[in-house]
């Protein structure tokens, strides 16, 4: 009965846990990362016309499909533009880490990135992202008349939380299709040529988590050993008779080291060995093999058909 | 007739500019050369042969001069060739980890668990590694590329191949190379050292023969052992995730034919493929520069570096030991993880010196704390600077 309990209790909870991450991998794999309302001479789509557009950055080191999600805007309230993103087009799977970007042209016949509405920067513009049962993945509100034309909404660097007007100076430019802040360096390396040029820095930190990690090995089997030890020494004062732990422990009881028990092995094989002389005596022995439904030459057959 | 005999010269002169003859270069042929010298030194001379067969072989097949213009897709870097779609094990990063699965499920940590102090020794060899980074950063390499030379000093192939591919891609070859060259080497490199760092009186040490590992303790350890280091050092987890796991296989002991298969065909059908893709990469237009050269050099630094800090530090802990728990300061070598070669040598360098002290056993607990600490390491370097 305790085990059912147990065997019900370790289902919900991993029931549990599989719906919790489930959700989690909707909510945060797919983002709005730009919006740009008012281009004039900013990048142009395939047909060389310059329109809106709203990028969408997945976050997540796996690719994620678009397809069947929904581009939502509105206005004003009560007035929302669906953009239904078309399946079965291979172009929607957005790589790990890389970008995909729609056009706000009110022009879906002219393909999958061509969404059916188009943007105005006049009022304020909301922009959400839903994923294909509807729920709400990401969304964003452009304030009113807050950009200038060719300046886009954007996250500060990819999928950061924090948005700003990209495009209003020169060195923060609008960044379509590509990353919101532009590396122009290996940070990394940068750091450890700036401040670790010899690497003793790297040796030193290194070496420090290195021994961090196999001294905690070392005390946590310091510790097991211990009460190893003990388990057998309790055992072996059961066997020997011995009550007092001193005692116990003088005759050093459950610590034999392993050549004893080679030893003793040794000695028990060549005991029971009947053929160590006559070694042409051919003994048949029943070989007992354990049952176990992976190695079972029943499930393999099949069952013959019955009316 | 006169026309279809310049159609045959002609058919002639194109075939003869396809073959190995035409395209052949002195460094062709200079990667050939030392890929039989591979060979030879492991049919002949029985150096690691499990290592030195494919790495002689890979370098032959690697070295085969051949059209690169005519895109005939058989060469180790052409996309879609054979050789290239074996290679994308290396260069993704999946042989290696495989291979630590059946290290995992080949390795006893027994002698480990009942001295664990012994674990400590594996850490100190580590400082290998990182002599060889620091001094390959003097060199002028970048820190990327200084790590993924540092890690030959943990005397790990795999370890080494998988840092190299994510590091410093371009160098993986000449570091794959190296890393295996220098651990068939070890019994010639660690001898001496050990010899140099230690006294007489040192190597004659005794140590308490280890006590028994109860099969409970044997389970615990890939449990502990993986969630310790993981949390510790999560870049490590594809080496150190897949040894506790295979080792998890082999003391379980309700799942002996999945240890069987790590251990034996698993692990032999990567060492090959791994063994001869990493060296086919030598190509000798790729293999034959400068900076091989130093890599080559540094990696026997590290291996010297790492012995070194492996017996210092043992004589180091010794001073605060009791004396009835001293060790050997001959097993300080064998923090370096070349399984079990290093330990061997601490054994046959004891035997040297007093032919009844047998440190084998005592030799492995460092030998596999330093599989353990070369991965720890790998996964440092691969957070710090990826």
């Amino acid at each position: 009965m305790n085990k059912v309990k147990i065997g019900m209790l370790l289902s919900l909870a991993l029931m549990l846990g599989l719906t919790s991450c489930g959700e989690k991998e909707v909510n945060t794999k797919l983002v709005l990362n730009e919006v740009l309302i008012e281009n004039s001479s900013n990048f142009q789509d395939d047909y060389g016309v310059h329109s809106a557009w709203i990028e969408i950055f997945n976050k997540s080191y796996t690719s994620a499909d678009l397809a069947g999600y929904l581009l939502k805007m509105s206005n004003q309230p009560g007035d929302t533009a669906t953009y239904f993103i078309p399946k079965g087009d291979v172009l929607t799977v957005v790589r790990p880490r890389q970008h995909s970007l729609f056009w706000a042209d009110g022009q879906p016949n002219r393909g999958t990135f061509h969404t059916n509405f188009v943007m105005n920067g006049a009022t304020a513009t909301w922009v959400g992202l839903y994923d294909s049962g509807k729920k709400l993945v990401d969304q964003v509100v452009i304030p009113a008349s807050a950009l200038k034309a060719d300046q886009s909404y954007a996250r500060v660097s990819d999928a950061a939380t924090e948005w700003e007007i990209k495009g209003a100076s020169t060195n923060n430019y609008v960044t379509p299709s590509t990353n919101n802040k532009t590396l122009e360096g290996n940070a990394k390396m940068e750091k450890f040529q700036n401040h670790d040029s010899v690497g003793i820095g790297m040796a030193i930190t290194a070496m420090s988590v290195v021994f961090t990690g196999l001294i905690l090995l070392y005390i946590c089997f310091r510790a097991i050993g211990k009460a190893s030890v003990s388990v057998s020494r309790k055992r072996a004062m059961k066997t020997k008779d011995v009550t007092s732990m001193e005692e116990a422990k003088e005759k050093k009881l459950g610590e034999a080291p392993g050549e004893v028990f080679a030893a003793i092995a040794l000695a028990l094989h060549e005991h029971n060995d009947m053929h160590d002389v006559e070694d042409t005596v051919l003994t048949i022995t029943r070989v007992k093999r354990s049952y176990s439904p992976w190695s079972s030459k029943i499930y393999t057959l099949r069952e013959t058909p019955k009316k | 007739m006169g026309e279809f005999l310049n159609f045959i010269s002609n058919n002639l002169a194109n075939f003869w500019t396809y073959t190995g003859f035409a395209n052949a270069t002195v460094g062709h042929l200079i990667m050939i050369l030392v890929g039989l010298v591979f060979i030879y030194l492991a049919v002949a001379k029985e150096f690691e042969p499990m290592l030195l067969i494919p790495i002689g072989f890979g370098m032959l097949i690697g070295n085969i001069p051949f059209n690169m213009e005519a895109g005939l897709k058989v060469g180790i870097y052409e996309e879609g060739s054979v050789l290239n779609i074996l290679y994308q094990g290396v260069t993704s990063g999946w042989y290696p980890p495989l291979i630590f699965l059946g290290i995992g499920a080949m390795t006893d940590f027994s002698a480990l668990i009942s001295n664990p102090k012994l674990m400590l020794v594996g850490a100190a060899a580590q400082f290998g590694i990182f002599g060889a980074y620091m001094i390959a950063l003097a060199l002028g390499f970048d820190p990327m590329q200084a790590g993924a030379i540092g890690i030959i000093g943990g005397a790990d192939g795999p370890t080494a191949i998988f840092l190299s591919s994510k590091l410093a891609p371009n160098l993986m070859g000449a570091i794959a190379v190296s890393a295996y060259s220098y651990m068939a080497l070890v019994p010639v490199i660690q001898p001496p050292i050990m010899r140099w760092l230690t006294t007489k009186n040192e190597r004659l040490i005794r140590m308490q023969p280890p006590r028994v590992v109860s099969h409970t303790e044997k389970v615990m350890f890939p449990i502990i052992g993986l969630l310790l280091t993981c949390f510790l050092v999560p870049s490590g987890l594809p080496l150190l995730g897949m040894v506790f796991f295979g080792n998890l296989l082999k003391e379980s002991g309700v799942t002996r034919r999945l240890a069987e298969t790590a251990r034996g065909p698993l692990i032999d059908v990567i060492t090959i493929l791994l063994g001869l893709t990493v060296c086919a990469s030598t190509q000798a237009s790729e293999f034959l520069t400068f900076d091989s050269v130093l890599i080559f050099m540094l990696g026997a630094l590290s291996f010297v570096i790492a012995t070194a800090s492996g017996v210092l530090f043992v004589k180091f802990f010794n001073l605060i030991l009791p004396k009835n728990k001293k060790i050997n300061p001959l097993i300080g070598n064998a923090g370096v993880s070349a399984v079990p070669d290093a330990a061997r040598i601490s054994l046959v360098v004891g035997l040297e010196y007093d032919p009844t002290n047998y440190l084998l056993m005592h030799a492995m607990g460092p030998n596999v704390a330093g599989v353990i600490g070369s991965a720890v390491a790998a996964g440092i370097l691969l957070g710090f600077l990826m």
